[in-house]
């Protein structure tokens, strides 16, 4: 992935053996891949007689392109027609790449897309989201409050905004301070632990419970998946009650995007925006002065956000992607694009068929 | 498309178990299997307790409805819960998927192998980071908060009042059912309600969860009863021979609060170590009856040794899932399609490989087999 220097991830060799074992012919691998995640490249060769090494252009001319993240629209062009892409192409969202995989004619299936039948994704690392973020969040709060590992602190409070997917892992997670090897010399040492208090959209819209919960609150998670993402569920004034040595961690990771056709901005109000390479924002930090200033920044505390939190564990995020695409790489090298069946019998060939990008427009406009 | 045939012939019997209990696997997984080429038997009567009719089960060329022996003499025998008594019944060198528990069941495990049966366990049926493939945790959750949140409406009629504060919900343990519990709480176990109640601009619910590290700290626990409105245990606690909450702590919650209990450990004080239930003193249930009002007669059937003094409802089911069976065995169903679809595929049992793809590998990891021939996960997964 051509993304930024924090960026390290690849698919690990388990995931090359398995395209092996289902019949792929060759198995291209560009210059250099597994490094950031500290796999030599014999790893990888070791595994299949059919892998190769080749350039990144041979890569894309392949009759299958898998890719965690979405090359950019230049690279898209290379692609063949007909040629399947694998890869997080968030569709809802990318009106316009989508768009372009269409017109090319690429038979492009994005990961994030593929669900079953009651809406849940087969490929997601949500778990990795949660953990790595909350991980991070209370490295920061150990860094800088004076008594982390004394018995004689009180409980810390979480509150997590959002009890879905992402939150019900982020309250996991936060209950062992994102650490189950901390969480374990804490408890041994009697040390209080962390008390965390979940609220979905039927309680934020409420300011004066909101407003009372806040001033109790030593880290506020988003966690949210909101129906209008064009409004906050938090405010920057509410900001003002949280406690000045309070943390900000951004899991939902929205963008802001106030000039697109549906204008979108975070749930949490003033909160920059992080990625692999700078994910924690002190208040005075100048990242602040970079976010969009039709954005209210007034209240500031120290935050976390970051568009991809698995990839704080590239290898861990990596095992299980590889994991959850075995299937549905089966499913892809099994038979023509044109032949996987919507209603078919096997349930990972109808959510693979789903996610196609010709049959999802389809379904879009139907 | 060429029609194939598999030899392997697999057979559904019914589950004898109490009156409440009315899972059995549905019609498209028996169609499914069918279409794969193999001769399918499903005990007559199979799916009634759902309103199924034997008819809908045959409906594909290759099932047929036959008696319970012949439906357990079939190459491969599926039943949900373990068919206890029955084990004979089931050919030697047959294979038998269900829920076993091999881990806490060492009597099984021993029978199971002296008759010579490839068991292979649901619940031990895992990735390579330990998931379980087939698993209702959800259900165990949004079924058990269901029932708690009924019997909270009719102890509380407060509930549906806009006047009220936010609902408080304590839930002890966050692992993978507590998170689910979370999230039924948020929602009152039911989304449309939480919608309705929310047009009426009547508070939403407040959900503290906390985990092993606070409900050990009676100072804190104390506190956080007196402002618990439901009190869920979703705990997995290290050592089952003391109570989480002991009966004299429960009377600090309210009058009105309600008692979730998801864990539905037994009451075995006989056994070494004894086993007692997380919150002490309050009465199990089943299928059958799983609500628990302060007067009900169950307290009294409870060991005369444990303390009952301090009672509050509960909601306490030992198979939560079966609640709502369609919908528990629509997705068992749905987990269970690829792990058969690569059985046939392997030719049986025999030919799944500890080495081979992800079903493989967790399917192998769930049987008999790989208890006696363990495999490292390092070795299996093969990453450097």
């Amino acid at each position: 992935m051509h993304k930024e220097h924090g960026e390290l991830r690849d698919f690990l060799p388990d995931l090359i053996a398995h395209l092996d074992r289902i019949g792929a012919e060759e198995i291209v691998l560009e210059e250099g891949y597994g490094l950031g995640v500290g796999i030599p490249v014999d790893a990888y060769l070791e595994v299949s007689g059919r892998a190769r090494i080749g350039s990144y252009e041979e890569c894309l001319d392949q009759d299958v392109v898998v890719v965690l993240r979405c090359p950019d629209q230049r690279e898209l062009r290379r692609l063949r027609r007909g040629a399947v892409l694998l890869s997080m192409l968030h569709y809802p969202t990318r009106p316009d790449r989508t768009a372009l995989l269409a017109d090319l004619g690429v038979r492009a299936v994005s990961l994030d897309a593929i669900t079953d039948r009651s809406g849940r994704r087969l490929v997601q690392n949500l778990e990795a989201v949660a953990w790595n973020g909350v991980r991070a969040a209370f490295r920061e709060i150990q860094r800088r409050h004076p008594h982390f590992d004394h018995p004689s602190r009180r409980p810390l409070h979480v509150t997590c905004l959002g009890s879905g997917g992402v939150g019900g892992w982020a309250a996991f997670a936060a209950t062992r301070y994102g650490d189950p090897e901390l969480r374990e010399s804490l408890v041994a040492s009697n040390v209080p632990g962390v008390e965390v208090t979940v609220v979905d959209f039927d309680l934020t819209w409420h300011e004066d419970y909101m407003l009372g919960r806040l001033e109790r609150t030593d880290l506020l998670i988003d966690a949210t998946r909101r129906a209008d993402p064009s409004r906050p569920v938090v405010p920057n004034a509410w900001l003002a009650a949280l406690p000045v040595d309070g943390v900000i961690l951004d899991l939902a990771c929205d963008p802001y995007d106030l000039d697109g056709s549906q204008p979108v901005v975070k749930g949490v109000e003033g909160v920059p925006h992080g990625s692999l390479d700078r994910y924690v924002f002190p208040p005075e930090d100048r990242a602040y002065d970079l976010v969009d200033p039709r954005i209210d920044t007034t209240h500031r505390r120290l935050a976390l956000s970051c568009y991809s939190w698995p990839g704080l564990d590239p290898v861990g995020s990596m095992r299980t992607y590889g994991e959850q695409l075995e299937p549905v790489l089966s499913v892809i090298l099994g038979k023509p694009a044109g032949d996987w069946d919507l209603n078919g019998a096997s349930q990972v060939e109808r959510a693979v068929a789903d996610a196609e990008v010709s049959r999802w427009l389809s379904a879009c406009t139907a | 498309m060429v029609e194939r045939v598999h030899g392997l012939t697999f057979g559904f019997p019914r589950m004898d178990k109490e009156a409440g209990e009315r899972r059995d696997f549905l019609p498209p997984l028996i169609h499914r299997l069918a279409d794969l080429g193999c001769e399918v038997s499903v005990e007559s009567g199979i799916g009634s307790g759902m309103g199924y009719l034997d008819e809908e089960y045959a409906a594909s060329s290759r099932a047929r409805v036959v008696d319970e022996d012949t439906a357990y003499r079939q190459d491969v025998v599926v039943v949900l819960r373990a068919p206890i008594g029955k084990f004979e019944k089931i050919r030697r060198g047959a294979t038998l998927i269900s829920m076993l528990h091999f881990p806490t069941r060492p009597a099984r495990v021993r029978h199971l192998e002296e008759l010579a049966i490839d068991a292979v366990g649901l619940d031990t049926i895992e990735d390579d980071e330990g998931r379980r493939l087939v698993v209702n945790s959800k259900a165990v959750a949004w079924n058990g908060l269901e029932a708690a949140f009924a019997m909270l409406e009719r102890r509380w009629p407060q509930l549906t009042s806009p006047t009220r504060g936010p609902v408080r919900v304590t839930v002890m343990g966050a692992g993978e059912i507590g998170k689910h519990a979370v999230e039924a709480a948020t929602k009152y176990a039911n989304p449309e309600r939480s919608d309705l109640l929310m047009r009426y601009g009547v508070p939403g619910v407040e959900v503290v969860t906390i985990g092993r590290n606070l409900t050990c700290d009676d100072d804190y626990l104390m506190q956080r009863l007196t402002a618990t409105d439901v009190l869920v245990d979703a705990t997995q606690r290290h050592d089952a021979s003391v109570p989480l909450i002991r009966n004299g702590r429960l009377g600090l919650l309210p009058p009105h609060a309600v008692i979730c209990d998801l864990v539905v450990d037994p009451y075995l004080l006989d056994a070494d170590p004894p086993t007692v239930r997380g919150i002490e003193g309050i009465p199990q249930g089943n299928l059958d009856r799983y609500a628990f009002d302060v007067d009900d007669p169950a307290w009294e059937l409870l060991p005369p040794e444990v303390p009952t003094d301090n009672r509050r409802a509960v909601v306490s089911c030992y198979s939560w899932p079966g609640v709502h069976p369609k919908r528990c065995m629509e997705l068992y169903g749905k987990q269970l399609v690829p792990l058969l679809e690569m059985l046939v595929e392997r030719g049986g049992i025999g030919g799944v490989r500890p080495d081979g793809s992800f079903h493989e590998r967790a399917f192998y990891r769930g049987s008999l087999r790989a208890r006696s021939r363990p495999v490292p996960v390092r070795e299996l997964v093969g990453t450097s």
